[in-house]
């Protein structure tokens, strides 16, 4: 059992800068999942972790030890595939008790950690078969248990279920949180599916273009996501934005985007009167727009006048993509909700949850203010 | 349903086909008949059909022609190139194709520009090089340079092979705690089979069938190869055109057996950069 560090991490393959001064904390039992867009660096964060690529410099830790110089075989962690990775020209069972043998752990000690590892992931019957002759789904196990009866201190799963299709991979993630609690080791998971990310991790890192964005838990990610990337990263549909002005009008303020103003709550003045004057962006997720007919009893309502655009209905939700002036956004509402196309409607806001960026400083990726 | 067999839109395929098999069959199929004839049967024809098969042509070229010597040394020689060159590629592959090391690409291309001389280039200096470690006359001066011109194409193949090989494969072994010897006979050699196959078959053919270095490199007649045995026979024999015959189907047989056998993989093997898995 061990805890992780990265101290100011750089990765770089020639020009290419993989890894920008990371700088990271995993705890021991930690369940932390790197997620972000292909080539943010999540990957390369544990394949250096692993000790499949050099840091260029910095330094990497398991434990209290600097693991800088030290052999993957030596570093105590056991890693699962994308692709699974497993030996085509070996057995279930030797493809599990490989690296113990490596290892010259006992023959019953490899045979005891094996069928325990079977019997955990439910995969006892496939042992004598080759990997050609399993499912997807089964590969996966195998590789998982590959993992398991080395008993690391850390284990890493480079997006494990990407190769699934949709309903075994909610299955399979689902089994991987229990398998957390049960082997209550350190995992670290890389994924680029926010979903994957918010629904297994303890805490969750945001990545893009080889810098951390936020390291947070998932519902700090999605209550207070530090910038713009995050916002529009967690969550889906992605948070709708808005570029405006936030205009001051007495003593209330108010985010004006040219085709619709809306009030800001007064208890929150203090915080965003700083601004006022000055071009933000204005963000709100799909969920807290709302049919005012069904919108949440007590809450800070701002109407806004719309055009629907197009309906999804999903169910036990529709989806409307609205249109208000120049800008298209998307609103999540009650599945009672009567709208047709091409409708002009008022819907409102729930101006109690809501987030405003400083473009001033990183017009690229403006930090939120709080 | 199965679709009915349209025989007329393949029509054209076979006819090319079949054009193209007679080219390359007749000849082969030409000695073959001729190796059972008579003496006069032969100037009836060439694919004129024997009376009788005389496979006593083929006792009279082995006894004649001294084929048991031959065959000894162009066995000795194809073995011993064959398992070394492989054993040797197959580290050089890994190795260009797998690990990284300083000075990768250049010491690479000086190993192909082995497979890029001719060799008719360095035949005479070889010779003398051979001459002066006193090896000449010897299977050493047969295998030794057949082995150093086998690894070049050799290293190429296996490199090709192995930077095919999946990283994660790799990656997941290093992290089982292979070293690097143990990757390679333990996790990338089971699946090098076919590669591995089609290497054998190639340099085996190659080795068999070389005759420039055999001919200058050694006098003895007991270590003689088949193709210079078979050039000899040919000088004293012109006339005995079933003897002859008979003579080249026996030195081209072990090609063909060993082709047959490993065919299926020699496909696979061919195929197995072009179409991933």
């Amino acid at each position: 059992m061990a805890g992780v560090t990265y101290k100011n991490v750089w990765k770089k393959f020639g020009d290419v800068v993989a890894l920008e001064d990371l700088t990271l904390n995993i705890e021991d039992k930690e369940f932390l999942v790197l997620v972000g867009p292909s080539g943010c660096g999540k990957t390369t964060a544990l394949r250096c972790l692993a000790g499949l690529e050099e840091v260029t410099s910095g330094e990497v830790l398991i434990g209290d030890t600097v693991v800088n110089d030290v052999a993957p075989k030596d570093r105590d962690i056991a890693m699962v595939f994308q692709s699974y990775a497993l030996y085509p020209h070996m057995t279930v069972y030797d493809n599990m008790a490989f690296g113990l043998k490596l290892r010259k752990v006992k023959k019953d000690e490899i045979k005891r950690r094996v069928e325990e590892a079977a019997q955990i992931l439910g995969i006892e019957h496939l042992l004598k078969r080759k990997p050609r002759e399993l499912s997807g789904g089964q590969r996966q196990r195998v590789a998982v248990g590959r993992a398991i009866v080395r008993e690391p201190k850390v284990f890493l799963f480079d997006e494990p279920l990407s190769n699934l299709d949709a309903k075994l991979r909610v299955q399979t993630r689902a089994e991987i949180s229990k398998l957390h609690q049960r082997l209550q080791t350190t995992f670290i998971y890389v994924t680029h599916d926010q979903t994957e990310a918010m629904t297994m991790a303890t805490r969750i890192a945001v990545m893009n273009k080889g810098l951390l964005q936020q390291l947070d838990t998932p519902q700090n990610l999605y209550d207070r996501p530090a910038n713009l990337f995050v916002a529009g990263f967690i969550g889906s549909p992605a948070m709708n934005f808005f570029p405006a002005h936030l205009r001051k009008d007495g003593n209330s303020l108010y985010v004006d985007s040219g085709d619709f103003a809306v009030k800001i709550p007064e208890e929150r003045n203090n915080v965003y009167m700083p601004f006022a004057g000055k071009e933000i962006i204005f963000g709100i997720r799909p969920e807290d727009i709302h049919n005012p007919d069904f919108a949440p009893p007590g809450i800070h309502a701002a109407p806004v006048e719309s055009k629907v655009d197009v309906t999804e209905l999903m169910g036990y939700e529709i989806l409307l993509y609205l249109v208000s002036g120049k800008n298209n956004y998307v609103a999540r509402v009650d599945p009672r909700t009567r709208f047709k196309v091409g409708d002009q409607v008022q819907i409102v806001f729930n101006m109690d949850n809501f987030h405003i960026f400083d473009p001033s400083g990183d017009p690229e990726n403006p930090v939120a203010i709080r | 349903m199965r679709k009915p067999y349209r025989w007329k839109s393949f029509l054209p395929n076979y006819l090319i086909l079949t054009l193209f098999l007679l080219v390359v069959f007749l000849p082969i199929f030409g000695v073959l008949l001729s190796s059972f004839k008579t003496q006069t049967e032969v100037i009836q024809g060439p694919f004129h059909l024997p009376r009788e098969f005389q496979f006593n042509n083929f006792v009279n070229a082995w006894t004649t022609g001294r084929f048991s010597d031959y065959f000894r040394s162009s066995i000795i020689v194809a073995l011993a190139v064959v398992s070394v060159s492989v054993f040797l590629s197959t580290l050089t592959g890994y190795a260009f194709g797998v690990l990284s090391f300083p000075f990768q690409h250049i010491l690479y291309f000086l190993l192909l520009i082995g497979f890029m001389t001719p060799f008719e280039a360095v035949v005479i200096p070889l010779y003398h090089f051979m001459y002066r470690l006193g090896l000449t006359d010897t299977y050493w001066a047969l295998i030794l340079p057949q082995i150093g011109l086998s690894v070049s194409f050799g290293t190429l193949w296996m490199t090709g092979f192995f930077r095919s090989a999946p990283q994660e494969l790799i990656d997941a072994a290093a992290m089982d705690g292979c070293s690097r010897w143990q990757m390679l006979w333990l996790v990338l050699w089971p699946l090098a089979r076919p590669a591995v196959l089609t290497l054998v078959v190639l340099i085996f053919m190659w080795t068999w069938n070389e005759f420039l270095l055999a001919l200058v490199m050694v006098q003895k007649e007991t270590l003689r190869t088949l193709p210079v045995g078979l050039a000899f026979f040919q000088g004293r024999y012109t006339a005995d055109v079933p003897r002859l015959a008979a003579g080249s189907i026996i030195v081209a047989g072990p090609i063909v057996l060993v082709y047959v056998l490993f065919q299926r993989y020699f496909i696979q093997g061919l195929l197995g950069g072009a179409v991933k898995g």
